[in-house]
């Protein structure tokens, strides 16, 4: 396998774009990524796109990549379609990843778009229910309440209160103030957290990811043909995961069996060769923001039951010694389904670049991106992703 | 089933649920139990996730009583449910772990508990676009 690196990363700003369809919001990106890459958009020799309620929302079901890159200039090369729930962004990067450590290609296009405004709300939230195996969806599961009812079983274990898990919310929406491509840009104090719509107990509204529109890519390239560009510095793509939910019995937040998240962060960390303290930033998949507190004991950076005292003492802020979502996470940049993983690509390669101006973590070297999203039957996740970028 | 006013009952999904035929019977869920390590899961599946051999599983009935493994109220309601009700994974003394709806309980009142008795009941999930009642299976507190 050869080294594969990003050589640049764009995004749309996530939000609410009534007047823009999924070619628009993936031309912005996808030429802010080749600008920032310097790579012409000729030498793109694959693309994946990853895209997850689309067909539901636009009736565009099949061919989206084609649809989508083809107003873009692109055509005549090899591209895919991606989805696989929130961590579709993050499977099409790792698609690409594959192309070019496999020697198959040299550059390739990652790119995640979703669009999910409409005049009918109801029709994008049937379209998100439609995330869960139907044996939820159809019996009433209300994919907050899953969160909700994952919340509860830390808080059965570990302890902790409602306020402590509001805390996670004021943290990420002071950093996703300070991020321009963030959808809601205005931090929150508790209260206004926990004053907020009440959605399932214990989850109020400013503690949800909201619907967004949005697009996010990522050039990727082989690292012996970076001399061909002159580019900024390339960011090493060290380790990439992907693994399906599981059918099980029982929850890991109550017996000791390991999650899916470690599970998958243990093999980008042995692809690697690093080990959880190797990490200097990290951003986590926080679709309802208090689920970042049981990330960051999965993915090994605080022990179990540790991770609100971590959050108390300041250490996953952005001055923290093991910063968490200096993005603004989920909630506050918006969750465009399709382009969330990327979203989280285009984030690290800043920080490792030192590019995050007000978000900057001093001198991040290591970098990590963690998806999880679906939910089947039992109550795990469908699919996770697992990406560890280093400068 | 549910056949009142001319609305016609329709499972909401097939598989799940094994109705009562005649009065003696009672209605159950169908799970899959794998005959070679005796693994349970709902809905039934064709292989055992442990054992991977085919041919293994069975269909069995699970037990109609459980007890309440985590719940949540929700506030905010899908297309088609009406806010506030309760949602919960129910443990069956088989080992498995299920999603449903708990009725038969005030969502608003304290009275349900990790660990609360709830029984199977059959009923009304939502209704169609075309007004027929869907039917699934629910949970509710056992009386004392």
């Amino acid at each position: 396998m050869r080294e594969v690196v990003v050589l640049g990363v764009g995004m749309h700003p996530f939000g609410r774009h009534p007047d823009k369809g999924l070619a628009d919001l993936a031309h912005v990106a996808c030429w802010n990524a080749l600008r920032d890459a310097n790579v012409p958009a000729r030498d793109v020799q694959v693309a994946y796109l990853s895209n997850s309620i689309g067909g539901l929302i636009t009736g565009q079901e099949g061919i989206r990549a084609q649809t989508v890159l083809g107003p873009n200039g692109f055509g005549g090369i090899p591209m895919v379609n991606v989805e696989n729930a929130c961590a579709s962004g993050s499977t099409a990067f790792r698609g690409i990843w594959l192309e070019i450590a496999s020697g198959l290609y040299d550059v390739g296009l990652a790119i995640g778009v979703e669009k999910m405004h409409l005049e009918d709300r109801a029709r994008t939230i049937s379209a998100l229910i439609s995330i869960s195996q139907i044996e939820l969806s159809k019996l009433g599961m209300q994919f907050a309440g899953e969160a909700a009812m994952r919340c509860k079983r830390y808080m059965r274990r570990y302890g902790g209160t409602k306020e402590d898990l509001a805390l996670v919310a004021v943290k990420n929406s002071y950093n996703g103030s300070l991020n321009p491509y963030a959808f809601h840009r205005k931090p929150y104090t508790l209260e206004e957290v926990l004053n907020s719509t009440l959605i399932a107990d214990p989850l109020h509204l400013f503690m949800t990811s909201s619907i967004a529109d949005g697009a996010a890519a990522a050039i990727l390239c082989a690292r012996d043909v970076v001399k061909r560009y002159e580019t900024k510095h390339p960011v090493i793509v060290a380790g990439c995961a992907l693994m399906s939910g599981r059918f099980r019995e029982s929850d890991p937040l109550d017996t000791d069996v390991e999650s899916t998240i470690t599970l998958t962060a243990k093999e980008a960390y042995s692809q690697a060769g690093m080990e959880p303290k190797d990490i200097d930033v990290a951003e986590v998949h926080d679709a309802m923001s208090p689920i970042e507190l049981v990330s960051t004991e999965d993915l090994g950076f605080c022990g179990k039951g540790e991770a609100i005292r971590y959050l108390k003492e300041g250490r996953t802020k952005i001055t923290g010694d093991i910063p968490i979502n200096t993005s603004g996470g989920l909630c506050s940049r918006g969750h465009p389904v399709g382009a969330t993983g990327i979203a989280q690509i285009a984030e690290i390669v800043w920080q490792l670049r030192g590019e995050a101006g007000q978000r900057q973590v001093k001198d991040a070297k290591v970098g990590m991106c963690e998806d999880s999203g679906g939910v089947l039957v039992n109550g795990d996740n469908a699919a996770f992703t697992n990406v560890i970028l280093k400068r | 089933m549910a056949e009142e006013m001319g609305k016609k009952g329709i499972p909401v999904l097939p598989g799940l649920v094994h109705e009562a035929v005649g009065p003696d019977e009672k209605p159950y869920l169908i799970g899959g139990k794998c005959k070679s390590c005796g693994k349970v899961t709902f809905p039934k599946t064709y292989v055992c996730s442990v054992c991977m051999t085919e041919g293994s599983m069975e269909e069995v009935p699970l037990s109609t009583r459980g007890a309440i493994d985590t719940f949540t109220v929700i506030h905010v309601a899908p297309l088609g449910f009406k806010a506030p009700y309760v949602q919960a994974f129910v443990n069956l003394p088989e080992g498995v772990r299920i999603f449903s709806l708990i009725t038969g309980c005030d969502p608003l009142q304290n009275d349900l508990k990790d660990g609360s008795e709830v029984e199977l009941v059959i009923e009304k999930i939502r209704e169609d676009e075309k007004g027929n009642d869907l039917i699934g299976y629910k949970f509710r507190p056992v009386k004392k």
